[in-house]
């Protein structure tokens, strides 16, 4: 079952921008692609090979795979229709975070390595948002942790709503809200970044893989799509009560994964992008509420 | 229920440190009193049957509905619809914001006692922190009254932070303060308003000249 896992996300990977393609044709009122494009973009371009710079070094050539692997290793933690993940251990969400920002971390350093003046502002960018999404994340897995008792996502997952507390309504409104918002910026989509944008100066993620070509850039893309689905999964396990069956699970699994990519393709649609300026405080404002999120725990566990 | 409404109106102190327009001030302030209507009417079961009808009444007419409307009406009249460009950008106000909350949480455990409702004292501490830090990063008249309407929220959760004690009297004296601080507004933009259009709060300073 641990493989059936990992095997659902990857395939709610496969469909996930897909998903949002078609959303957003569909709200835009044109034909659109298919929901298959994305995945045939990815086998286009697997397919070439990559052209690296003279300026580049070893390092831009090898943060892509370093940046799909990161994901890939990250994935193995998640646990899927609550059932334990492949591997679980004791401040297993400590190191998923910074799986994910160690890829991030040389997708960064990638873009740096280019000498491209638009590259190091993107990358400036990246890191920037990175650095103000992460206390966010940490303090709503804190938050989890603390109400739990657990510090395992596989534990954390399955223990959340074992409990006749009506706070937890609350709580899962509020950590709904801003897993989703974290899953957003993670992956540079509306309203902190546009990855539709043509213009270097307003671009972030897109400008930092500028120079990433053919196959490189298919290893992104996957990497990508399977954050999408990863940050899928957890919002799944952490909304769909661990003890119902596992068919239940399964179907609710998917079913979440379809809406949240249904939801990220409306928001495209309908919601303009923040302007720079606005976006540090915009994801400031995800820790805040994170916070509250906190401190209805602390009230939960009787500490405040 | 009482701890959704209390959460949520934590919520808007947050949305208040980083919103820019005034009309979405007096939204928060409506939104606010409503709150507080909620709150007090679930909270205040000890009070008997008249003193509640007087506070929860007095909350929702003048806290959700009669401020506000005055807030609207100040600014159609004023015509500037956002905050000042000096004042501190929404990134830092909201950081100082959420120190305040922690010092909130720091100060109400310190304070922790058997006659004090501790949810109540943090939001309570959260909302007067608020309240300070828009009068003290604003330029504008209108985000100083803001603040002071803020610190008049704070006050009432004060009240019942502490064991329910005396509302009816902290609501009375709300009530006045209210009263005085939407006059003397009304008089900086009926009278000295015509003088200084941009109602800065430093050019009171010409005043005395």
């Amino acid at each position: 079952m641990k493989f059936a896992g990992i095997l659902l996300i990857i395939m709610a990977a496969a469909f996930f921008p897909g998903i949002i393609l078609r959303v957003k044709s569909i709200a835009g009122g044109r034909k659109g692609p298919g929901i298959f494009q994305p995945l045939k973009d990815i086998r286009v371009l697997l397919m070439k090979g990559s052209v690296f710079s003279n300026t580049t070094s070893i390092l831009f050539q090898i943060a892509p795979s370093i940046a799909l692997a990161s994901v890939a290793i990250a994935i193995l933690l998640v646990p899927v229709a609550n059932q334990d993940a492949l591997f679980a251990f004791e401040g297993d969400f400590v190191f998923f975070a910074y799986l994910l920002a160690l890829g991030k971390f040389f997708t960064i350093i990638a873009a740096l390595d280019t000498g491209s003046a638009f590259e190091g502002m993107g990358a400036n960018r990246e890191a920037l948002y990175s650095m103000l999404i992460e206390p966010a994340f940490f303090i709503l897995l804190a938050t989890f942790a603390m109400f739990t008792g657990y510090t395992s996502f596989s534990d954390i997952m399955t223990h959340f709503h074992i409990t006749d507390n009506h706070y937890v309504m609350i709580f899962s409104i509020l950590g709904f809200y801003v897993l989703v918002q974290i899953a957003m910026v993670e992956n540079s989509r509306v309203p902190v970044d546009d990855p539709k944008t043509h213009l270097e100066l307003t671009m972030i993620h897109e400008v930092i893989i500028l120079d990433n070509s053919g196959f490189d850039k298919a290893l992104i893309h996957i990497g990508t799509f399977l954050k999408f689905s990863t940050y899928g999964a957890l919002i799944s396990s952490y909304l769909v009560p661990a003890g119902w069956n596992i068919g239940a699970q399964v179907a609710l699994f998917i079913g979440i994964q379809v809406f949240f990519a249904s939801i990220i393709g409306y928001l495209e649609s309908f919601r303009a992008r923040n302007k720079m300026v606005k976006n540090s405080q915009y994801i400031l404002t995800v820790s805040a509420i994170a916070i509250i999120a906190f401190v209805i725990v602390l009230i939960l566990t009787n500490k405040l | 229920m009482l701890s959704f409404l209390t959460i949520l109106f934590a919520l808007t102190l947050i949305y208040l440190s980083i919103t820019e327009r005034f009309r979405s001030f007096s939204k928060l302030i409506a939104i606010q009193g409503f709150l507080l209507f909620g709150i007090a009417f679930l909270e205040l079961t000890e009070v008997n049957t008249a003193n509640l009808v007087f506070i929860v009444t007095e909350t929702v007419v003048f806290k959700a509905i009669v401020v506000p409307m005055i807030l609207y009406r100040i600014i159609n009249r004023i015509r500037i619809y956002k905050v000042h460009s000096k004042a501190l950008p929404g990134f830092y106000s909201l950081l100082f914001t959420i120190m305040g909350l922690f010092l909130s949480i720091v100060l109400a455990n310190a304070l922790m006692d058997k006659f004090i409702d501790t949810v109540y004292l943090t939001i309570a501490l959260f909302t007067l922190f608020t309240g300070l830090l828009i009068i003290v990063t604003h330029k504008l008249l209108f985000s100083h009254m803001i603040g002071f309407l803020v610190i008049e929220n704070a006050v009432f959760m004060f009240s019942l932070a502490a064991g329910k004690e005396m509302p009816m009297l902290i609501n009375i004296g709300i009530l006045l303060d209210i009263f005085a601080s939407v006059l003397i507004l009304g008089i900086f933009i009926n009278k000295i308003g015509s003088q200084h259009r941009d109602l800065m709060a430093d050019t009171l300073t010409s005043l005395k000249h």
